[in-house]
């Protein structure tokens, strides 16, 4: 369950302020997906940093299974984010001069897991991308859709809660894409976890349970699929 | 992070720059090259000059001048000064001598044994019984606490005198005289000291060989002179000094210390107005030279070291910039911001280890390669002069990791303040 309460975020001082997040509230049931929409400039990378930890907001806070991330001091922020959090970029951001098992131990490392464990954990995370015949091929020598399946690996092996997905299908085409988009829902329904994609893509944010669309910095729409689990009393839309 | 991992991590980053890496330590390399082979050249040295006091001073030996000049704390003299009978002019340089009364003081002194004044001999010229050749050949008096290396001959144990009428000589000097180094035993020779002009103004002294003895170079004494017995040096010493200003007068006395240490002996010599040198006192000096000759090399490596520094420095900082998306990642993954700075001290460390291990592993090289031929030029003969002992060398490894990983505080520092929103959005 991540609760976002009056979540604003501004940049700059007095007369230059820019308000990148202004008074949203939402929260977001364990296990769903759900795409956060919007125009670039709209505020939904902002959104996303302050949701996963990587930056404070100005107002209000963030509750993850209801602890409020923002007066965590920052040791605690970090070892949350190592925990709880997986992260998959757009651009990637795989280490093309290591094998696809130091990539993925990557996470281990810094969760200080223990060696036993590290092996078993990595092989079955590279298994469910389906990349478990590559496991000692450097990344450089992957293609796009295999480095974000590597990506992806990464993200999940430290068995992290939710995952965010910011634009993970921007850099490739429509049908290695399309593969990305799949294996990130069947991890969201098999796994149950929390799935988090920024998009601006239509057709991808309508594959999740739930879109939140953001304009300037504001919650225009928070529409869910008829199909979802999530209850519609769980919605709350800003004011 | 776990260290180990940081270390490993450390090491697979340099390796995916090996170009750099190795360019980087190079610089190191030169330092610790430098470095090891001072180290290695003072350990030699001093290892060598420990063989040479041991094999020629007695420890209890004492050596006594009169002036202070002679032993060290020389004072820059005036150039007029009042004129002392005790005191002669050699060589532009006025030293004050010991007396006949000053050797009898201290032959009587219970605390020293074995007084000998150095007696000045020099023979005019020197003829073998058999050859009518004259020779020229310079004369020393035999030590009989100096282990010499006998070639032929007998000589009497360590602290026995030769004979009166016997002598020693060079093993060299066989081959002149076109014999064998046997066939010189028992042979005849006569030093003659000529002081004036008239054939009346000389004295002849014969002596029979009674041993030949090598070159060594563990010696001090000069093995390249006929060595007589000490009471025909004073003879003769008498002689070619009667009637001048240097009649019994001696540039030093050799003794040794009885029933005490030496160090209190030369305590109570110096209140008698004597400067005494003990054995310890030569090592020092000789340590002395050894410690600054190693210090001027030690500086120019140090001066390489650290101009390596800031190679360093640079390097790191390229590889932070280069690497601004990894140290991003690894953050908005959850690595601690000290993690991530250990990270990059331990790659500067990793530098410091290769240029060090480079270095150390050159400069034994070079120095087995070199070691004979230096052994030869300074004739030491099977004496190495640069020695490399594992410890020191692991010593100034250890240090020159501790040194990179101080120059890779700047950029590390830089990489654990990378904010990780920043360094992921660059494209």
């Amino acid at each position: 369950m991540i609760e976002v309460q009056g979540l604003t975020k501004r940049y700059g001082k007095k007369k230059n302020t820019f308000i990148a997040l202004d008074n949203v509230s939402f929260s977001i049931e364990s296990g769903s997906s759900v795409a956060i929409i919007g125009k670039s400039g709209s505020g939904k990378s902002t959104l996303m940093h302050c949701m996963s930890g990587l930056d404070r907001p100005t107002l209000g806070e963030v509750k993850v299974d209801g602890e409020s991330i923002g007066s965590m001091k920052q040791k605690t922020l970090d070892n949350f984010r190592s925990k709880k959090i997986g992260f998959i970029f757009q651009a990637f951001f795989v280490q093309a001069n290591e094998t696809c098992v130091q990539n993925v131990g990557l996470p281990l490392e810094i969760s200080k897991t223990k060696y036993a464990t590290r092996k078993r954990l990595i092989l079955s995370a590279l298994k469910t991308v389906g990349l478990e015949d590559k496991a000692n091929q450097k990344a450089k020598n992957l293609s796009g859709g295999q480095k974000q399946r590597l990506a992806i690996a990464r993200a999940l092996v430290g068995k992290p809660s939710i995952l965010f997905a910011d634009e993970p299908t921007g850099n490739l085409d429509s049908q290695t894409g399309d593969q990305i988009e799949k294996l990130l829902f069947a991890l969201n329904k098999k796994v149950g976890m929390t799935l988090i994609i920024v998009t601006h893509d239509s057709d991808l944010a309508a594959r999740c349970d739930r879109q939140i669309t953001l304009k300037d910095g504001k919650v225009i729409s928070d529409t869910l699929k008829s199909t979802a689990k999530v209850q519609p009393s769980k919605v709350k839309v800003a004011s | 992070m776990k260290y180990i991992d940081s270390i490993r991590r450390a090491g697979r980053s340099l390796k995916n720059a090996k170009a750099r890496t190795l360019l980087t330590s190079l610089a190191i390399a030169v330092g610790s090259f430098t470095l090891t082979l001072s180290i290695a050249a003072g350990i030699g040295a001093r290892e060598y000059a420990d063989k040479l006091i041991s094999s020629n001073v007695d420890p209890d030996a004492l050596f006594i001048v009169k002036d202070k000049t002679v032993v060290g704390g020389s004072q820059p003299q005036t150039g007029l000064t009042e004129y002392d009978p005790d005191r002669l002019t050699q060589g532009g340089t006025t030293i004050k001598m010991l007396t006949q009364d000053d050797v009898t003081k201290l032959q009587a002194r219970s605390d020293l044994s074995n007084v000998r004044p150095i007696y000045d001999v020099s023979a005019t010229y020197v003829m073998f019984e058999g050859i009518s050749k004259k020779y020229s050949a310079s004369v020393n008096v035999y030590n009989p606490d100096v282990q010499s290396d006998v070639v032929s001959g007998t000589l009497p144990s360590i602290g026995g005198d030769i004979a009166d009428n016997t002598v020693v000589i060079p093993s060299s000097f066989a081959e002149t005289l076109g014999l064998s180094t046997e066939q010189i035993i028992g042979k005849k020779l006569t030093i003659t000291v000529q002081k004036g002009l008239t054939s009346t103004d000389k004295i002849e002294q014969t002596f029979t060989v009674v041993a030949s003895v090598a070159p060594s170079n563990l010696s001090f004494s000069d093995s390249k002179a006929i060595q007589i017995p000490i009471t025909i040096a004073k003879k003769i010493s008498d002689f070619s000094t009667q009637g001048t200003p240097a009649y019994q007068k001696y540039f030093a006395v050799t003794a040794k210390a009885k029933n005490s240490t030496p160090d209190e002996v030369k305590a109570a010599l110096e209140k008698e107005g004597f400067y005494p040198q003990t054995a310890k006192d030569l090592q020092g000096f000789l340590f002395t030279i050894i410690n600054t000759l190693q210090g001027i090399v030690a500086g120019f490596g140090a001066l390489a070291l650290i101009a390596s520094l800031f190679g360093i420095i640079n390097t790191q900082y390229i590889s932070v910039l280069e690497r601004t998306r990894e140290i991003g990642l690894m953050k908005a993954l959850g690595m601690r911001g000290r993690h991530v700075r250990r990270l990059f001290q331990l790659e500067a460390a990793w530098i410091g280890f290769l240029g060090g291990v480079l270095g150390a592993l050159l400069a034994w090289g070079v120095g087995v390669a070199i070691n004979p031929w230096l052994s030869e030029v300074m004739e030491l003969g099977d004496n190495r002069i640069l020695v490399f002992k594992l410890l020191p060398i692991a010593g100034l490894i250890l240090g020159l990791i501790l040194i990179a990983m101080i120059a890779g505080w700047f950029p590390s520092r830089k990489a654990s303040k990378l904010d990780p929103i920043e360094a992921l959005r660059t494209e």
